[in-house]
């Protein structure tokens, strides 16, 4: 999967967004909310094509987490991002 | 022919219009005499009413798509800025033809019918778009003035912004309508102020004062009337969609993204559920005056 063009990560007092400043977004007026520990993941993959194997590795890189738990948050983050429609499949 | 230029001072920042001597359009401007100044050598930018702008090759940059009683604002890249087309309805034909360099600091506008709507348009898109990154935020709300703080309604069109101003003015004592439409927000000192402005939509009220923010209220139609505070990502949402610029060029999304994150720590920002009636302004303003 991938970040769809014109999706923009903006730190906003202590938490973070996505919302959408291209041309294809123009008319979206929903914006995504982000923890920090989702605004690290959108970072990390920004214009790279990933999964959620490559999300789940991020996560035990970086945070003390078993590998089953890391793989469940990644799959119910991508997923959240994808109905979201701020990254394609 | 000779050409004419006057300089406007809109929320600080000086603009100038060009035009010939002889152009009529200069006598029906009423709504630029309050903010008429000394014509300075270096506005923040000049717009010029010319014949003719040559053709050119143009990539669709943003196409309005706009309902029949929608204006038309549809906007283009050309080699050397961007191209803008408008016109006052949906289902009428292209009139006025814009071409602005890329930073906005001078537009070369022609008009072939509606002159006056061309060159009010030209001049807010001409505002938006090039003080966007200088702690400036153009605008969709209709204002009023209480206790010395300028409120914003905020909403889409027919959601009652200024029907409810017009509640404000009729059941709370002291209040004036400072613009109706497209008033100026800039932070200043760590402060956000409200200014009038030349644009009001319908209502003639071209005020040139200014205030201190006092709240930003988004306006939602309902069968009952409450308001609460927003969260940070709710009123940053809220604010954002009721300012003005296209975020596709980067000067202007990261200078909006600048101002909006500032303001919304600076102000409280609510919604108000509401019917159109005088109680909605008397639960708004009983929470709103409280806390400014």
């Amino acid at each position: 999967m991938r970040i769809i063009e014109g999706f923009v990560l903006r730190p906003l007092v202590g938490e973070y967004i996505v919302i959408g400043e291209g041309i294809a977004q123009i008319n979206f007026n929903k914006m995504v909310s982000l923890n920090p520990t989702a605004a690290y993941l959108w970072e990390s993959v920004e214009g790279k094509d990933f999964t959620v194997e490559d999300l789940t590795k991020l996560l035990t890189d970086k945070y003390e987490v078993g590998e089953e738990q890391a793989a469940a948050d990644a799959a119910a983050l991508a997923a959240k991002w994808i109905e979201a429609g701020i990254v394609s499949e | 022919m000779q050409t004419k230029e006057k300089s406007y001072k809109v929320a600080g920042h000086i603009f100038s219009l060009k035009m010939d001597e002889g152009e009529k359009l200069w006598n029906v401007l009423d709504n630029y005499s309050p903010f008429e100044c000394e014509v300075i050598p270096d506005p923040v930018f000049t717009l010029e009413l010319v014949e003719k702008v040559e053709t050119c090759d143009k990539k669709e940059l943003y196409v309005s798509n706009p309902d029949v009683y929608e204006q038309r604002i549809d906007i283009y890249n050309i080699e050397d800025g961007y191209l803008f087309e408008m016109a006052p309805f949906g289902d009428v034909p292209v009139c006025g033809w814009m071409r602005v360099d890329p930073d906005f600091t001078h537009g070369k506008l022609m008009v072939e019918k509606d002159k006056r709507f061309c060159v009010n348009n030209a001049l807010m898109l001409m505002y938006a778009f090039r003080t966007a990154d200088l702690d400036t935020l153009e605008m969709h709300a209709s204002v009023t003035v209480k206790d010395g703080k300028g409120f914003l309604f905020l909403g889409k069109s027919g959601t009652g912004k200024s029907t409810h101003s017009r509640l404000w003015l009729k059941n709370i004592p002291g209040t004036h309508l400072l613009n109706d439409d497209n008033p100026i927000v800039r932070v200043v000192d760590g402060q956000a102020r409200v200014y009038g402005s030349p644009w009001s939509g319908k209502t003639p009220c071209y005020r040139n004062e200014d205030y201190p923010v006092g709240a930003f209220v988004r306006i939602n139609r309902a069968p009952y009337d409450a308001i609460h505070r927003m969260s940070v990502p709710e009123a940053f949402a809220s604010v954002y969609s009721s300012s003005s610029g296209l975020r596709a060029i980067k000067r202007i999304g990261n200078g909006l993204y600048s101002t909006l994150s500032t303001v919304i720590q600076l102000v409280p920002c609510y919604v108000l559920d509401c019917l159109p009636d005088d109680e909605a302004a008397i639960v708004c303003s009983k929470e709103v005056l409280g806390n400014a």
